[in-house]
């Protein structure tokens, strides 16, 4: 059995229901989920939102079934781009966020995200009509680079209109990048929207996905994606720089002891800033 | 003889409201699957669904039911049942989606697998007891299940490290369990 992960459980303000969603999501076998705060610099709101810290959000992190080990709670931004200086890529404030997506709304944004934006994920429009096709070079280019794409399924389920334009655009994007690279999510924003892991892997066929890259669509892309964030925020995965709050001297080498030794051997040096 | 071969399709009604699961029966489920594949597959979809369709089983306290599909269209006919929202039974409607569990060629590789499926609940329902009584009464249910008889380190293992989340009745749980 493979690590299942759903990359974007949209955030809502009420706490009681995002916990809800993560108990859920735990239920149905989910190792892994990001909680998705969405930016649009064209709203009227043009702060990018903070991320709460996972333990002021979810006191206590429910086990995931079928494992002995409590679910891993990520924080993702989805930036919505319609002009290209909506995504800055020194922000500061997005160094809060472990997983970084686009969503961009014409052509040349797309090719920009998939060929030069340092991000994660690039979301495909799951609720209008595609304005623009998908061409080989910038998926090619974006495949090549390690970014995924990703197609939510929520909204498939909330009409038909929207289910149509899901399916569409979706095949529209298989047919150029055929297959790879592909995550899907669930967009959910109540318990009730999100859809266990083997159902999401044969919704995945109607989507146009091979049973195989379907099956990755769910597990090894998304793992995928995650590292590669790990990668955009330390030197290439190398260096990892992490603060270490003040400590009393006394108590040091009890810390280093409870290090798991398999994360220490990874990264060639830690180095305390 | 060659046998007709079939599908059988073990999924879990999940609900927001676990009493709201007793409404349920087996005709409600059947005519919400039947609805979707028509609205997801059109005519098509609803021939393939007469043929050999039928709910095989339904637990209402758990919210198991088995599905059996023709094996040669399962995976279209699943591919419809992730849209279903509700179900309607008696003019109430039940919010709910189901989440499959396991996919059987046969009945009883489905029944093997719930009954490990219902221990492990079990298992993930212990730490949650409030009292002494509860944790006894959970840990005789697990110790009844038969079909599959767990070795005792496996047992050890998953003491205490497990949980569940939902927060349903004990009852339920070993009622369903002797009825296996």
């Amino acid at each position: 059995m493979s690590v299942f992960m759903d990359l974007n459980l949209v955030h809502s303000p009420d706490q009681s229901r995002l916990q809800r969603l993560v108990e859920t999501a735990a239920h149905l076998g989910f190792s892994t989920v990001a909680i998705n705060y969405v930016f649009e610099p064209t709203a009227k709101k043009k702060q990018i939102p903070s991320p709460m810290p996972i333990k002021d959000l979810i006191p206590e992190l429910p086990i995931v079934q079928g494992r002995s080990r409590p679910i891993r709670v990520l924080n993702r931004l989805t930036v919505v781009m319609s002009d290209s200086s909506h995504f800055r890529p020194t922000a500061a404030e997005y160094r809060g966020f472990d997983l970084l997506a686009v969503q961009p709304t014409t052509e040349k944004l797309f090719h920009a995200a998939c060929m030069i934006c340092d991000v994660d994920i690039i979301c495909i429009s799951v609720t209008e009509k595609l304005p623009f096709f998908f061409k080989r070079a910038p998926v090619n280019g974006a495949i090549e680079r390690g970014v995924a794409f990703e197609v939510s399924y929520a909204a498939a389920i909330r009409d038909s209109t929207r289910r149509r334009y899901t399916i569409a655009n979706a095949t529209a994007l298989m047919e150029s990048c055929r297959g790879k690279n592909v995550i899907l999510s669930s967009a959910a924003e109540t318990p009730l929207e999100l859809r266990g892991p083997y159902d999401i892997t044969n919704l995945g066929v109607l989507f146009g996905l091979s049973d195989g890259d379907s099956k990755e669509a769910v597990s090894s892309t998304c793992r995928s994606v995650v590292l590669h964030a790990e990668t955009r925020k330390t030197a290439s995965g190398i260096i990892y720089t992490v603060q270490v709050p003040e400590a009393p001297p006394c108590r040091a080498p009890e810390d280093t002891g409870e290090a798991p030794a398999a994360k220490r051997a990874k990264p060639g040096a830690v180095i305390d800033s | 003889m060659v046998r007709v071969k079939s599908r059988y399709l073990l999924c879990e009604i999940n609900v927001t409201d676990r009493s709201r699961l007793l409404l349920l029966d087996d005709r409600a489920v059947a005519a919400a699957v039947r609805a979707s594949v028509a609205r997801m597959h059109g005519d098509y979809g609803a021939a393939l669904c007469s043929i050999r369709f039928s709910v095989k089983y339904l637990n209402a306290h758990t919210g198991i039911v088995f599905l059996r599909f023709p094996k040669k269209c399962y995976r279209l006919l699943w591919s419809a049942l992730p849209f279903i929202t509700c179900i309607e039974n008696r003019g109430q409607k039940i919010p709910c989606f189901l989440n499959c569990l396991h996919v059987g060629g046969t009945i009883r590789t489905c029944q093997k697998f719930l009954i490990r499926y219902n221990t492990q609940q079990l298992h993930r329902m212990l730490p949650k007891c409030k009292n002494e009584e509860e944790k006894h009464e959970i840990q005789k249910a697990i110790l009844n299940c038969t079909l599959t008889k767990r070795n005792k380190e496996a047992f050890e293992d998953e003491f205490g490290s497990d949980k569940e989340d939902d927060s349903d009745d004990d009852n339920d749980e070993e009622e369903e369990e002797e009825e296996e």
